[in-house]
């Protein structure tokens, strides 16, 4: 599969403090990278450093199959559109005034207003100042913003930031559509996993600076299994076989919670018990909720 | 690339409140010339020329650097706002056009005020001075090559103004740079202080023309000015990571 970004051990320090650390981002072609991780992880400098907003301590940076560097930065920033930290607006001006300002920057036709504004449903507003527009209606000049001229790579950086829950629903099926629409891949941060579950299809997880987690949302979810539920019949039985056998134990009943195991070990345990005559009624597997993951990962504080 | 950053650059300044200083603020110093003039008479005697260095006094010395300043504090102010700074370098254009675009806007309002200038020394010189005719022609071309002067005013408080996140304290510094232009030129060195260019290319408090053989000079300090803040200003946009 090919991939529109490409970072090699990407590495930013300021002073002694590394923000960026050793970061392989990889970010497939036509997907929708949902980049998470708590607040000053190092997501919004991370994006800059692959729009050459900042510079790299060390690492590479390839966009779109090109190394990212001063012969090709002009080239590379006409195929990309992004909005970092919040939309960049002139609010004195109206939001058609503002797109022709991005027009002229990126030399492209203004005729591709309108197709930008009527993907962000902004074509009523758009001869109104924008210093009148709500945040929602801002996050989606940026959005057109960052539309125009086609760009084959879209680099979001908190798109829903500030948004109310009716305002983040329509930001996310705005961006749902781009791959389809557009041709593009997006990479999207949050720092909310379950902001974008529901439109992401790759994920990245960072945290101070170290990219946690990197591959498919169901890979995640395998990565990091739910404990067992074992209900029985006679729990202190069971309760002395598991710890026998090394296995830590939350007892709540007939309810008895255990690690995650391997399946082989599951079967022998399943066995001892059922010599000891525990009295096993049911046995499940905990799912974890993709926050729940994305919180144990970053209390890991360990790359993967 | 750099006329549609200059289009780009014209394009912010669209129902600016700018224009209201534009408009506004030369006012001060033909109001403040014309009173100095009228309450002078006995010892003015050169009509238009007198009128000339009360004008220009006032003017050269308090606001043209100021109002550079507010023009270029405005235009970068518009990208300090906001996170601006990164809509505008993750533009597929060069940092540096950004830079000269923004020149080429302040240094084109900058030749709009000198001849706003020209006609509020007009109309004063007519209405209030009771000036016969026309204002001599030489002033207007002592106020276009004031704009000359004016570059390098131009490109530095561009640069500081770029530097600087506050709006006011380049402006500051330009007032700082008007009194201390003078200085340089009460001292004989007005070609080593790029705020005294403007003044020495303006003419400024003087009847007789200032410059004579001295063109060549002004020329180059201008150049050698512009160069070194241009040259600062490159690494600025190049070197330095964006902290918007």
């Amino acid at each position: 599969m090919a991939h529109v970004i490409e970072t090699n051990m990407l590495t930013k320090t300021y002073g002694t403090q590394t923000v960026v650390n050793q970061i392989n981002l990889s970010v497939p072609e036509e997907s929708i990278y949902g980049f998470i991780g708590p607040n000053g992880a190092g997501k919004s400098t991370t994006m800059k450093l692959l729009l050459g907003l900042a510079h790299p301590t060390a690492g590479s940076i390839h966009l779109l199959g090109k190394e990212m560097n001063q012969a090709n930065r002009l080239t590379l920033l006409r195929q990309t559109g992004s909005l970092i930290e919040s939309p960049s607006c002139y609010g004195h001006l109206t939001a058609r005034e503002n797109l022709q300002i991005i027009c002229d920057l990126k030399g492209v036709p203004y005729r591709d207003i309108d197709r930008v504004l009527e993907i962000v449903q902004l074509t009523q507003y758009c001869k109104r100042k924008v210093s009148d527009f709500s945040l929602g209606m801002r996050q989606r000049l940026g959005i057109a913003q960052a539309l125009l001229g086609s760009p084959k790579l879209l680099i979001l950086d908190e798109p829903t930031n500030g948004l109310d829950p009716a305002g983040i629903q329509e930001m996310r099926s705005f961006i749902r559509k781009i791959p389809q629409s557009c041709g593009a891949a997006v990479l999207i941060s949050s720092h909310l996993l379950s902001e974008l579950e529901q439109i992401i299809d790759q994920v990245g997880i960072i945290n101070q600076g170290k990219l946690l987690f990197q591959g498919d949302l169901s890979a995640l979810q395998r990565h990091s299994r739910g404990d067992y539920i074992l209900r029985v019949l006679h729990p202190k039985k069971a309760c002395s076989t598991l710890l026998a056998q090394g296995i830590t134990v939350r007892a709540t009943g007939q309810l008895l919670q255990i690690p995650s195991v391997g399946e082989e070990t599951l079967a022998n345990l399943v066995q001892q018990l059922a010599a000891q005559d525990a009295g096993i009624v049911g046995l499940t597997q905990q799912t974890k909720s993709l926050e729940d993951i994305f919180l144990s990962l970053t209390s890991q504080k360990e790359a993967v | 690339m750099l006329t549609r950053c200059i289009i780009a650059e014209n394009r912010k300044l669209h129902g600016s409140v700018i224009w209201l200083a534009f408009f506004i603020i030369p006012i001060f110093p033909a109001i403040m010339g014309t009173f100095n003039y009228t309450q002078n008479l006995d010892i003015l005697k050169q009509g238009w020329f007198d009128l000339w260095t009360q004008h220009t006094l006032f003017y050269a010395l308090f606001f043209f650097g100021p109002i550079v300043g507010l023009y270029a504090a405005y235009l970068w102010r518009l990208e300090h706002l906001g996170h601006n700074w990164n809509m505008i370098l993750s533009a597929p254009v060069h940092p540096m056009y950004l830079f000269f675009a923004k020149f080429v806007v302040v240094a084109k309002m900058a030749v709009l005020t000198q001849l706003w200038v020209f006609v509020l020394f007009g109309i004063c010189g007519h209405f209030f001075a009771h000036l016969p005719g026309f204002p001599p022609l030489q002033t207007l071309l002592w106020l276009l090559r004031g704009s000359l002067g004016g570059i390098a005013v131009i490109v530095l408080q561009l640069l500081l103004a770029m530097v600087i996140r506050s709006f006011a304290a380049p402006v500051l510094i330009a007032l700082a740079g008007g009194v201390a232009g003078m200085a340089f030129i009460s001292q004989g060195h007005g070609l080593l202080f790029p705020y005294s260019l403007m003044m020495v290319g303006m003419n400024s408090n003087r009847a007789e023309d200032v410059m004579t053989g001295q063109v060549p000079l002004f020329l180059l300090s201008i150049l050698i000015f512009s160069v070194i803040f241009l040259a600062i200003s490159h690494v600025f946009l190049t070197k330095h990571d964006v902290h918007a």
